[in-house]
């Protein structure tokens, strides 16, 4: 075989581990709305919003001007954001039959709604919203958050 | 979608106008409002700064996220709809839970049931981008081991109809608790109808 040829199937074999290993974790969430400008950054990649996009932890949601997206995740947390917005997904354990519950946002800008799911209802200490400077511990609600430099 | 108020522009110009006279003497860039939730009750947030903390349990009241110690003050509607209309334009419908109960011992709907599966897919069909989560439930007659084997059946059952009216099967989860989670408590070998049941997440 050819140098150039086996060179370029390691390559392909490289380029399939590293993608699969984000790839092979389960999605916790799934985007439902979205307008304008809106995008996921997922593994490296940035992926334009649809409706039924699977995410996954550490996931970075992303508005232009004109965006805005929403998003459930598994455990029916519900969050949905405006233009120039910035939003991680850090933390997400959902396995109630195992007592494994967590969940970490941060708001990096923007504006946002988050409407609490399972996981605020059974472990509400296990629910937080951080952003720049505060932290929102969040006790089965719904709340509106917004983070200007 | 969140349901918007039906002010004229005028109005909503002066309530915006008004909400940002009160607020501009100490207005913080970086702040939280607490909502009531979908059920009219309101719950409660803890707002923590670097040197302190404050409770929020009124709908309406805010606190800052960019002070030492989170300060908290009162927001009008109109300056809620003005700062935060697209992120609340942006809300997902509401999960929808629906439960279908099943005949003695099988994957056999009870006729009302039938009949509302049609609603399911209803749901599934009028939300573009639907993920589902579907869990099987027995009664406590029978063994254990065979209940969980027939909760999985009927979970499956509902998902392979789902699945013939078009929904893709990688946003399709499916798992069954047998008899370890009845709807109705009852002692073991005890047939009732309540606990035969698949219930179903639309998100």
């Amino acid at each position: 075989m050819a140098v150039w040829l086996r060179s370029l199937r390691y390559a392909a074999i490289l380029l399939a581990f590293t993608t699969s290993a984000y790839a092979e974790s389960d999605p916790i969430g799934y985007v439902k709305t979205h307008a304008g400008a809106a995008f996921v950054d997922a593994g490296g990649e940035t992926l334009e919003a649809f409706p039924g996009l699977a995410l996954r932890e550490g996931d970075v949601i992303r508005t232009g001007d004109d965006g805005r997206l929403g998003l459930t995740l598994l455990d029916n947390t519900v969050m949905s954001v405006g233009p120039n917005a910035e939003l991680v997904v850090e933390e997400y354990l959902f396995r109630p039959g195992e007592g494994e519950l967590g969940l970490g946002v941060r708001l990096l800008r923007g504006t946002m709604q988050f409407i609490s799911g399972v996981i605020a209802k059974l472990r509400p200490e296990a629910v937080k919203v951080r952003t720049t400077t505060g932290t929102i511990g969040v006790r089965g609600t719904r709340f509106l958050v917004k983070v200007e430099d | 979608m969140a349901q918007r108020s039906g002010m004229h522009g005028g109005n909503l110009l002066l309530a915006a106008l008004v909400a940002g006279l009160a607020v501009s003497a100490c207005a913080p860039k970086s702040w939280v409002v607490l909502l009531p939730n979908e059920d009219g009750s309101t719950g409660r947030i803890i707002v923590s700064g670097p040197e302190g903390q404050a409770e929020v349990a009124e709908a309406g009241t805010a606190a800052s996220l960019d002070t030492a110690v989170p300060e908290t003050f009162d927001v009008s509607r109109g300056e809620i709809d003005t700062t935060f209309g697209d992120a609340l334009q942006a809300q997902p419908s509401p999960p929808a839970v629906f439960r279908l109960y099943f005949e003695l011992g099988g994957t056999q709907l009870t006729p009302e049931s039938a009949a509302l599966l049609q609603d399911v897919l209803n749901e599934v069909g009028a939300r573009p981008g639907a993920d589902l989560s579907i869990v099987g439930h027995t009664d406590t007659a029978g063994a254990a081991a065979d209940n969980e084997a027939l909760g999985l059946e009927r979970a499956h059952f509902v998902r392979d109809r789902i699945i013939a009216a078009g929904l893709k099967l990688d946003r399709i989860s499916t798992e069954s608790h047998g008899e370890g989670n009845l709807l109705v408590p009852t002692a073991d070998d005890v047939s009732e109808p309540r606990n035969r049941r698949v219930e179903i997440v639309v998100r």
